[in-house]
């Protein structure tokens, strides 16, 4: 049996599978429930069987047929991933206009984008726009210290 | 049902709802062109936009969007043969030669005309089909249901997979799986939620759609560095060339259209099956019923081989709403999101909205005949700088949809959780589709999960704890045996290609 990202990942699922069930096992249900035909453990039984059945027959009859996955942009992916998960961080902190906007920037610049006309047009307009239509026009308040602060918001 | 009918022509045809057909259509057909960015995307991109909005004007939006997606994809797959949806993919086989050849404006008026013409006749199928289904569907039981979401959810493993049987069945259990994060609707003890507060209410339908499409899709374009040749000179009308089609060329499309839109239609209304399956169908059917001359010009630019896929995948769109409308089970990964919008906005589709609801049942089916023609009126002769968004590159693209997906979320419940969870989860589905588990099937199983363990739940308590229900009743039997014809199939497939 030859190693492939497939049997990797089939292995992977088999594994969480084989947790869940144990999880679901674990779940505290009502006394009066414990033995009831249906308790809140039954479904995701049943889910985790059918998921070990068939993590397990992809581990055994898949083949090793993948495309290297080392061909990828990896690191601009991982790079990408972690200015969402800073724009997570920070939005709330210093609000939505700001942050967005730094997000995007920063995403730009990152991409190769070297035209600071298009940096900024394709930027702050549209921040402003989107946020305008959800504030002015939609009324979904969405909590921005800074625009606070300049009396654009209330 | 005239009353229910006309309830549903006066709201579909509203100033107000009108509006949202066609700002639906207009933004579906944007995102729909940008490679990658299918209907699923460009749906869940629209659902926090719609939270404000009633039901009907949501779904009616949606429903545009939907419509707009896929001549959207069609458009990119015949200017630059990077099809934007799967259910395009065979549209460029002739679409593409032609747009080649200097014809790139006729090509896309055959696509325009072919979409709407089956969309057309697939709405008159789904206004006579869709009661009638809907008067059946009140006689079944939870039994039925929860077989006939079983059938569901094998079908679209089995259809939506390309061969891949098993990971679409692990992605099914995965999508179940995580469908039982948070509160159980019954008992109310919560289940799976590891101490943290913020998946005690489970985990929001929006953030896994938009994650597993429109975020995981705006990486995929930096991971695979795809390239998007097409410059907005390209979109000018003399490149384009004429979109008058000659009295020969509609001849010949017309029987072409007669026939793909029954066999659209018919594929769209099966479980899991949807536009892909059925405009590959329609081009392959029409291939092999052509003479050996015209067979020569398939994939070279023939207009039967451009009309049939383009008919074929509209009317396949209108029929996967009639498992949506009557059954409240999505036939595919799209009616699943657009399911999923409307158990948020309260509205439970299955036989009794069509009792209970019908100015939302009429005016979503009414709304797709207005689709169509907005299609045609307003985006057809508008293509020469729609097109022009080919051109934006993907330095740009990519931060936008990854701002909008992060907003649409962020939008639903103001936690910065949301945002990192979403980022987690569009990792792993990068992974995961670079390494062929299609996401659909994970979709479905997530939004069925709950109402598959409510009816098996009624089952089961009916029936003393004995699944002998799957036998005993004469619709759960069919659906029964049908699970173990589709599972026999790929068994039999899966050998045949000895991989499954």
């Amino acid at each position: 049996m030859s190693i492939s990202y497939t049997r990797i990942s089939a292995l992977i699922f088999l594994l969480l599978f084989i947790i869940y069930s144990y999880l679901a096992s674990e779940i505290r249900v009502f006394v009066f429930d414990e033995n009831a035909d249906f308790n809140a453990r039954t479904f995701p039984k049943l889910i985790s069987y059918l998921g070990i059945i068939v993590s397990f027959l992809t581990l055994v009859l898949s083949k090793g047929e993948d495309e290297p996955l080392n061909q990828f942009e990896w690191i601009k992916v991982l790079i990408l991933f972690s200015l969402v998960f800073t724009y997570g961080l920070i939005i709330k902190s210093i609000g939505f206009f700001i942050s967005t906007n730094l997000f995007l920037i920063f995403s730009y610049y990152y991409l190769g984008v070297r035209n600071y006309k298009v940096i900024v047009l394709c930027s702050f307009p549209v921040v402003a726009v989107l946020q305008f239509m959800l504030h002015g026009l939609l009324d979904v308040y969405i909590r921005d210290p800074f625009l606070k602060l300049l009396g654009v918001i209330s | 049902m005239i009353e229910g009918m006309l309830t549903g022509i006066n709201t579909a045809f509203s100033g107000y709802n009108i509006f949202m057909v066609m700002l639906g259509c207009f933004a579906g057909t944007i995102i729909g062109m940008l490679p990658g960015l299918g209907p699923m995307s460009a749906i869940a991109l629209m659902i926090p936009i719609t939270y404000g909005f009633d039901p009907a004007s949501a779904m009616i939006l949606m429903a545009g969007v939907y419509y707009g997606a896929i001549f959207g994809g069609s458009t990119s797959s015949i200017l630059i043969n990077a099809p934007g949806v799967a259910g395009t993919v065979s549209s460029s086989f002739d679409g593409y030669p032609m747009a080649k050849s200097g014809q790139a404006g006729k090509a896309l008026a055959i696509a325009a005309y072919s979409s709407f013409s089956g969309g057309t006749i697939a709405a008159i199928f789904l206004l006579i089909a869709a009661p009638q289904l809907a008067k059946v569907s009140l006689s079944f039981q939870s039994a039925d249901y929860f077989a006939l979401m079983c059938v569901g959810l094998l079908s679209i493993a089995a259809f939506a997979s390309k061969g891949q049987f098993l990971k679409a069945m692990i992605m099914t259990a995965l999508g179940l799986a995580l469908a039982t994060v948070g509160q159980d609707s019954l008992s109310d003890i919560t289940r799976f939620h590891f101490g943290n507060i913020n998946l005690m209410d489970g985990i929001s339908f929006v953030l896994l759609v938009m994650a597993t499409f429109a975020m995981s899709e705006a990486f995929m374009i930096i991971f695979k560095k795809m390239e998007i040749n097409f410059k907005a000179s390209d979109a000018n009308k003399d490149k384009l060339g004429s979109i008058k089609l000659s009295k020969e060329e509609i001849k010949e499309m017309v029987p072409v259209i007669g026939r793909t839109s029954v066999l659209g239609f018919l594929v769209g209304v099966l479980p899991g099956a949807g536009a892909t399956i059925a405009s590959f169908l329609a081009w392959g059917f029409e291939r092999s019923i052509a003479s050996a001359k015209e067979k020569l010009k398939f994939g070279k630019g023939s207009i039967k081989g451009l009309a049939a896929p383009e008919t074929a995948n509209n009317a396949a769109c209108t029929g996967s709403f009639v498992p949506l409308l009557t059954l409240g089970i999505p036939g595919s990964g799209t009616t699943a999101v657009m399911l999923g919008a409307l158990l948020s906005f309260g509205v439970q589709p299955g036989p009794r909205l069509y009792v209970e609801q019908p100015e939302i049942f009429w005016s979503i089916i009414i709304s797709m005949y207005i689709g169509n023609i907005i299609l045609l009126v307003l985006n057809l002769p508008l293509i020469p700088y729609i097109a022009r968004i080919l051109a934006i590159p993907k330095n740009i693209l990519v931060p936008l949809v990854l701002f909008f997906s992060v907003t649409g979320v962020y939008l639903i419940s103001f936690n910065s959780f949301d945002i990192y969870f979403m980022a987690i989860v569009a990792l792993i589905s990068l992974v995961l589709r670079t390494l062929n588990y299609p996401m659909p099937p994970l979709i479905l199983g997530f939004i069925l999960g709950g109402m598959l363990e409510k009816n098996l739940r009624r089952a089961l308590l009916i029936n003393d704890g004995s699944f002998s229900f799957l036998w005993e009743r004469p619709i759960s039997l069919a659906l029964f045996i049908l699970m173990i014809l589709i599972i026999l199939l790929q068994i039999y497939q899966g050998m045949k290609k000895r991989q499954i």
